[in-house]
Order: C-alpha cells, then sequence, then structure tokens
C-alpha cells in the first residue's frame, strides 16, 4: 500500500468518479485508493446499460459494449474514461479506438498506476476541454472581427467619420450598453445602421 | 425535409450504382449502409456514431439541414471519419473531416444579390424558416445588400413546421412593404406553402419574385409550376443545363426514377461527391481518412455542372454560379452564370 501524496494536483480533487467494475479484492483495492483521494466515490455494478453523465471520471471495465453504454456521442465526451483491463484480455485495439479512453489501468491495480491514471485521464480530459472550449472561441472571433470591420464600415459612411473613430463609437457604445464591442456591431450589422 | 433529402439519397445511389455497374471500385463494390435520421437532430448524431463505431463505416454521405451537420461533426471529428456534405449552407466552418460539395454563400449569395438590385430594384423583405441556416445566410445577404446600397425593409423566421396559415400575415405585410424582391431562406416542406401562399395573395412573380438559394426543381414540382413562375432561384446546377454529362445524369435520374422526377443541385451534388469519392478511392485503395482525403483535395471532376474541383485550402469545392428563373415547363431558365468555376471562400475573405 502507498500512501496518497498529502497535496494532490488540483485536477485530483473535488471530483465524482464513477467506478464499474467487480468489487473482487483488486476492485476493492481500487475504490479505497480513490477512497484516499477524498473525492467522491460512486461505485456501481454490474455495469449499467448507460453509465451515469453526472461526474469527473468515469473507471469501467473495457467490455465490448462499452461504446454504446457511454452517455455521449464520440467527439462530446461529459467525463474522462479510464477503461480497465482484466489480466488474460485480448487486447480489442478497434474498441479501444472508438472509446477513446483517456487512459487505461491493468488489473491487479497498483496505487501508484490508480493515481498516475486519474491524473493522467483528467488532465487530458480537462486539456481537450480547453482546446475545444478555444476552438468554439476562435469561430465565434472569426465572425465577431467581420461584424467589428462591418459596423465600422456603415458608421464610417454614416457619419463621415474615420476609422478609429468609427472604433471609439463601438466601444464607447458597448461601455454604455454593457455589451461587447462585437455584440454592439453585430446589432450595428443587422439593423444596418448606428443605433443611438 | 423529407422531399428535399430524398433527392439527395437518389443522387447518392445512382451514382453508386454507376459505379458498381462499371466493375466496382478495384473489382470491389461500393455497399452502402443507410439510416433515416427522420429530421430529427438527435438522430443523426446517435447514426453517426452506429456508423463509426458498430457498422465500421468511416466515410458518411448526407445531410441536408446546418443543424444536421452540426450535430454529426463532432463525431466525426473524435472517430476521424469523413463526412461529404452535399448541401450549400451559410459558410464560416472548416473542418479536416468534411468535404463540402454545396456552394458557399460566395458563390450563390453574392451574385443573386447584385442580379437582384439590378433586375428588381434596392428593397428586399427576408422570409425564413427559424434555425442556423437562415439567421446566418441572412446576416451575410443584409451585408451583401447593403454593400450594394439597397435595403432590408422587413424580416420574418417562421417554425421550420410552420403551415399555411402562418404565411397568411406574411403575405400582408409584404402587399404593404410592397419590396422589389422577397429573399426566402425557408426550406423544406414550407416552401411549398410560402410559393403558394404569395400566388393566393395575387402578388406578381414577374415584378416582386421571391429569391432563394435552396428552392430547386424538386420543391417547384410540388408547388405547381403555375405557382413557380418567374421566382428566382441561385444555385451551381439547374436540370436545364446543357452538357454531355448533364444529359447523361439527368437520363440516368430519370430511367431510375422516373420521367416525372426532376434532378436538382441536391442530386447533383451527391452524385459527383460519389464519383468523387470512387476515383479517390481507386488511387488509394483505402478507406483511411488520413490516405483518401489528400486524393480528394485538389481532384477535379467534370459533374453534370461542369467541371469542379475540390479547394485543397478549405475542403470545399469550386463550384459554378448561377441564377436561374423558373419557367412555365418548373425548369430554370438561366438568366446569369459565372464565366468560370468560383473559388470556394467559406469564411468570405475576399467579400
Amino acid at each position: 500500500m502507498t500512501t496518497v501524496p498529502a497535496a494532490l494536483p488540483p485536477e485530483m480533487t473535488d471530483i465524482d468518479i464513477v467506478v464499474a467494475t467487480e468489487r473482487d479484492g483488486s476492485g476493492e483495492a481500487l475504490i479505497r485508493d480513490l477512497q484516499r483521494t477524498r473525492n467522491r466515490i460512486r461505485h456501481i455494478w454490474p455495469i449499467p446499460e448507460m453509465l451515469p453523465a453526472d461526474t469527473d471520471v468515469i473507471f469501467c471495465d473495457l467490455v465490448p459494449s462499452l461504446a454504446a453504454r457511454l452517455p455521449w456521442l464520440p467527439g462530446a465526451p461529459k467525463a474522462a474514461l479510464v477503461a480497465l483491463i482484466s489480466p488474460g484480455m485480448r487486447i480489442d485495439l478497434d474498441l479501444l479506438r472508438k472509446t477513446a479512453p483517456e487512459a487505461i489501468l491493468h488489473r491487479p491495480f497498483s496505487s501508484p498506476a490508480i493515481l498516475s491514471c486519474l491524473l493522467l485521464a483528467r488532465s487530458r480530459f480537462t486539456y481537450e476541454r480547453r482546446l475545444r472550449g478555444r476552438l468554439e472561441k476562435l469561430d465565434g472571433t472569426l465572425r465577431a472581427m467581420r461584424s467589428i470591420e462591418r459596423a465600422k464600415t456603415i458608421l464610417m459612411k454614416a457619419r463621415n467619420i474615420g476609422e478609429d473613430e468609427a472604433y471609439g463609437y463601438l466601444r464607447a457604445q458597448a461601455m454604455r450598453q454593457r455589451l461587447s464591442v462585437s455584440a454592439v456591431a453585430t446589432k450595428i450589422v443587422d439593423i444596418g445602421e448606428p443605433a443611438g | 425535409m423529407a422531399v428535399i433529402e430524398e433527392t439527395q439519397r437518389r443522387g447518392t445511389l445512382l451514382a453508386i450504382e454507376e459505379v458498381n455497374e462499371r466493375g466496382g471500385v478495384n473489382g470491389r463494390e461500393i455497399v452502402p449502409v443507410f439510416y433515416d435520421p427522420a429530421s430529427e437532430l438527435s438522430s443523426f448524431g446517435r447514426y453517426a456514431k452506429q456508423l463509426l463505431i458498430a457498422d465500421d463505416v468511416t466515410m458518411i454521405f448526407g445531410c441536408y439541414t446546418s443543424s444536421s451537420r452540426k450535430a454529426v461533426l463532432p463525431v466525426v471529428e473524435r472517430l476521424n471519419g469523413l463526412l461529404w456534405y452535399p448541401t450549400l449552407y451559410e459558410g464560416f466552418e472548416f473542418s479536416p473531416n468534411v468535404i463540402y460539395t454545396g456552394a458557399a454563400p460566395n458563390q450563390n449569395s453574392v451574385a443573386l444579390c447584385q442580379h437582384l438590385i439590378k433586375s428588381y430594384g434596392r428593397r428586399f423583405y427576408f422570409i425564413g424558416s427559424d434555425y442556423i441556416y437562415p439567421h446566418e445566410s441572412n446576416r451575410i445577404m443584409r451585408e451583401a445588400i447593403q454593400k450594394h446600397g439597397g435595403d432590408v425593409v422587413g424580416e420574418t423566421y417562421l417554425s421550420l413546421h410552420a403551415r399555411r396559415r402562418d404565411f397568411l400575415p406574411v403575405m400582408r405585410e409584404i402587399r404593404e412593404l410592397q419590396p422589389d424582391a422577397i429573399f426566402s431562406t425557408v426550406v423544406g416542406d414550407a416552401t411549398i406553402y410560402l410559393y403558394q401562399s404569395f400566388a393566393d395573395a395575387n402578388l406578381n412573380p414577374k415584378t416582386t419574385p421571391i429569391a432563394s438559394l435552396t428552392t430547386t426543381e424538386t420543391e417547384i414540382r410540388a408547388m405547381g409550376f403555375d405557382v413557380g413562375e418567374h421566382h428566382i432561384t441561385a444555385a451551381p446546377y439547374f436540370q436545364n443545363l446543357e452538357s454531355d454529362s448533364n444529359r447523361i445524369f439527368v437520363n440516368s435520374y430519370k430511367k431510375k426514377y422516373g420521367d416525372d422526377e426532376p434532378t436538382n443541385m441536391c442530386a447533383e451534388a451527391a452524385y459527383f461527391q460519389m464519383h468523387i469519392f470512387a476515383k479517390a478511392l481507386e488511387a488509394t485503395n483505402s478507406m483511411d481518412p488520413d490516405i483518401l482525403r489528400p486524393m480528394v483535395l485538389g481532384s477535379n471532376f467534370d459533374a453534370p455542372q461542369g467541371r469542379i474541383s475540390i479547394n485543397p485550402l478549405s475542403n470545399h469545392t469550386d463550384l459554378w454560379t448561377r441564377i436561374g428563373r423558373a419557367n412555365r415547363l418548373g425548369q430554370f431558365d438561366l438568366v446569369h452564370q459565372s464565366f468560370a468555376p468560383v473559388q470556394a471562400d467559406p469564411f468570405l475573405t475576399a467579400y
């Protein structure tokens, strides 16, 4: 038995963990080690038809039906997934690819492996979520930049002012209306004329 | 949405049949796996998952609405599938996991706007179905209209499931506002009610047409040729086009589906994208998107609409810009066409 470090990384604290594996000796050890991280652990057995989505990490046996039991569509995961693999099990690489777990853990589970898998799974998951968020934002920014350019042109024409002045007007309106510059710009583009 | 989606299915099937009839791809048959999401948004993601996971499919052909494409997108991106999307859409997207073979706004909206202002006047009325494509498409159209000195005098959105009676107040408003042209982004079965209500209200399409990017020969047939006459559509393809490749396409389509069945831009894009896929597959002999994709990007094809190519910068297709006016026979007479295929510019960087 290893001791859990006193200070855990933020990815490993204050999280919900679901464990879906048989509560044999090894399963018991897994649950105990996870409990030592002082996170909230929920054990479910047998594996439900649909795994719960209201959690941060799922530890689940890599069963052939796992893809169908995940409560999300590929590309939109709601929790980090750690696939549990039993000794002697033929490794199904295709299944692994399709279920896309963040980490895998082999039976019998050792404490160092459990802790490192938990960290890897969580940090990969949160990192990907940040990247996805960034992409979404980039898409939005692309549109916003276009709106701002358009709004500036509209303002420059309508008020016979320069580019800087037009942008200044957008900023002032944004401050006054407590909106983003792009939201003000979009409004102007939509109405087709400067408001206010 | 069933009627128009069915034409995409037919275009796809016809191309598969042609490929298989001449011996398949490297001696192997193309066998499609079909699911019908019944226009149900949640089903699109579910079936995409089913195709990529349970059916071991890597290439998905289909999706009509933008919302359905957006539902499939994360799935193909995560599992590295390839979605072949044969519908015009509002642009502002680029995914390495999608091949876009319908028109982007710079290939239809911009020319349509110029044509309408030149031929009918500067005052526009917008009517659309209430979902992502119409809102985004109208934003782009408004921009083009303003740039050319025009004005949007009214704007209305109706549910995708709008009934005939929902169009009555719209017609009243159009009568009051007297725009020079109506730009419609109404899609699906409601399209028929829109045009029929327009005719019932005795509005004159010769002076004030409904202009659209989605009303094809198929919708015109459903609403009645007399109802559709004189209205305007911008599209890369019309059944009426004079070319050998189109004659072959139209003949085979009618032979397979019946003499009364018109082809349209959706069937055409679905048709040529399957042929482009088959050509790429023949060269790579691999269904792995990472191997097939480079072969697809930059490739050319003599499609029914003319020579087109897949633009390697954007995964979109360099297509023909055309504007047609519906005639008494439910066909479109060309009133404008580009001199050459127009480069896809999904982010409108050059406009």
